[in-house]
């Protein structure tokens, strides 16, 4: 028969060793999963999709230096779902004619942009964060000047892909 | 009859004896009121759980379905606008009364040793609480919710090094979609209510054990010197938890329970719209408890300042609060002989109000 823990200290810390490399396996065994689950968004590759915005001709129509709202609609793979996600394109033609695609989404921490016409300005409805008709910060916390999305001009139309241009920290649109 | 319920119990597993040795603990006599709070706390969350068990009898944690949800226990169900606001009031009285709890101990100094572990658990509690609210308030599922959790999404993306990932596995990808609701509800319903389910037990285990120590207004009789720890040990006079400690308990329950179960009734938000990225015109507001971070936030502009107000200040507070115990270890109790702890704690309690004030002001363009 084998000795108890009070007849023997050393088989006392023999057991004590393997309750502790026992307890050890279990923990790391349920920890794999339960750490790859967690993390498993990082390895997900992002969808990356084009969606159609409108005629270059009805775009040069604008008044220069007068945002408008456009809806674009990216059909895109998310989980184990396919989503529609709806954004607001403010497109912005510059006096010299050249178009500019902004994403309404503040800078500072991303919330929604209010066009104040009668101030000629963006603002931020979360922490008082203000930018012109260009994009440029003038007033509040924002660090930069509004993302601008990546598009393309195929054929006369205007395509719009659901990611921003000069995107470091990849901030979702 | 119960007589002989009660000896087969007994004679089984000393029950009587087990429920007396848990009742009779001495409690400091004079304070009595001011330590309903702890025992408020716990019954607040018991509500919440019972409340937050039953909402689940109807609630899908997906968008946009979530929202719709939430606004069929609030209208269609029978009294489910009214377990809704229970839980929705519960909440809100839960945050508030911590921090009158934390007040109290803080002002009693009764964090010092040896409780300092008691503290460092409350504080663990009293994060997931916020924690719980705020994702409670991202699960109604309206368009709050949704910006709630794109600003906070990118508020945690300020933490140095790890921002950027932290973003993505809070949102379960780039974009606050599908996977970031049926997280956020995994952490509101599963894995904060067990954590602290878990740690209000591990606080009343750590009060046994170190017993009850009281304001400083128990020890008038004591001749001990303020520094000797074994003065704290001897009240000048105790009751038994069960009943006289407890009957205050209840009364305060009631009393909340009544003011909660009428603001249920008669002041329950609307659910408010579905979600929609194309508004124009949305403003979007946090919960009251979270204003004093949003005024921070204006505080601190451009690149590399507003790491301070979305993660240096709150974390250096935190920090700061956990560690307290062990930052301020003289033996004084009484709030007048730490002039320094007790001014430094009103000037601290003032700006929180002040931010919170501050940050529901109305938004500029909202307004215009």
């Amino acid at each position: 028969m084998a000795k108890s823990s009070e007849e023997s200290p050393s088989r006392r810390t023999f057991m004590m060793v393997v309750i502790g490399l026992l307890t050890a396996i279990v923990g790391v065994g349920l920890a794999i999963p339960i750490v790859g689950e967690i993390l498993t968004p990082l390895f997900k590759k992002r969808d990356i999709v084009w969606a159609k915005l409108g005629k270059v001709s009805d775009l040069e129509n604008m008044q220069p230096l007068t945002p408008t709202f456009i809806p674009v609609y990216f059909k895109v793979k998310q989980g184990w779902s396919v989503n529609t996600l709806p954004r607001q394109v403010i497109v912005v033609k510059d006096v010299a004619g050249k178009l500019y695609f902004f994403s309404n989404q503040c800078t500072h921490l991303g919330c929604p942009l209010h066009w104040i016409a009668e101030r000629q300005k963006f603002m931020c409805p979360c922490h008082g964060g203000m930018f012109n008709a260009m994009g440029k910060v003038v007033g509040g916390p924002p660090p930069r000047p509004l993302f601008v999305w990546v598009h393309k001009v195929e054929n006369g139309t205007v395509f719009i892909q659901n990611k921003f241009l000069d995107n470091p920290k990849e901030r979702g649109i | 009859m119960f007589k002989k319920v009660q000896k087969w119990f007994d004679e089984r597993i000393e029950l009587t004896e087990t429920i007396n040795e848990f009742n009779g603990e001495r409690i400091p006599r004079s304070g009595g009121w001011a330590y309903t709070f702890g025992s408020l706390l716990a019954f607040l969350f018991t509500v919440q759980v019972a409340t937050g068990i039953f909402l689940l009898f109807y609630y899908v944690p997906y968008f946009p379905v979530a929202r719709d949800a939430t606004y069929f226990i609030k209208h269609n169900v029978l009294f489910g606008s009214l377990l809704l606001g229970i839980h929705l009031w519960g909440a809100f009285t839960m945050v508030f009364i911590l921090v009158v709890h934390m007040a109290r101990v803080y002002f009693s100094g009764a964090y010092k040793k040896p409780r300092e572990l008691q503290w460092v658990i409350g504080m663990a509690l009293f994060s997931f609480v916020i924690v719980l609210g705020l994702t409670g308030y991202m699960l109604i599922g309206n368009e709050n919710s949704w910006w709630t959790i794109n600003v906070l999404s990118n508020v945690a993306a300020h933490t140095p090094f790890l921002g950027g990932f932290i973003r993505i596995l809070a949102r379960g990808g780039t974009e606050t979609s599908t996977l970031a609701m049926q997280h956020i509800f995994a952490v509101h319903v599963w894995l904060l209510p067990i954590a602290v389910i878990l740690l209000i037990p591990t606080h009343l285990f750590l009060i046994r054990k170190t017993g009850h120590q009281g304001m400083a207004m128990e020890y008038n009789k004591s001749k001990l010197p303020d520094d000797n720890i074994d003065k704290w040990k001897h009240p000048d006079a105790t009751v038994p938890f069960f009943p006289d400690q407890f009957y205050k308990d209840m009364i305060v329950a009631i009393v909340v329970f009544v003011v909660v179960y009428l603001l249920a009734i008669f002041f329950v938000p609307e659910v408010g719209p579905v979600y929609n990225p194309l508004a124009l015109h949305f403003a979007p507001e946090a919960d009251w408890y979270f204003l004093a971070n949003e005024e921070l936030l204006k505080f601190f502009p451009g690149h590399g300042l507003i790491i301070f107000a979305t993660f240096l200040v709150p974390i250096i507070g935190f920090v700061i609060l956990f560690a307290l115990p062990f930052i301020d270890r003289g033996h004084e109790r009484s709030p007048f002989k730490r002039p320094a702890a007790t001014i430094l704690g009103i000037f601290f309690l003032l700006l929180i109000v002040y931010l919170t004030l501050m940050g529901g002001e109305p938004k500029a363009p909202a307004t215009i």
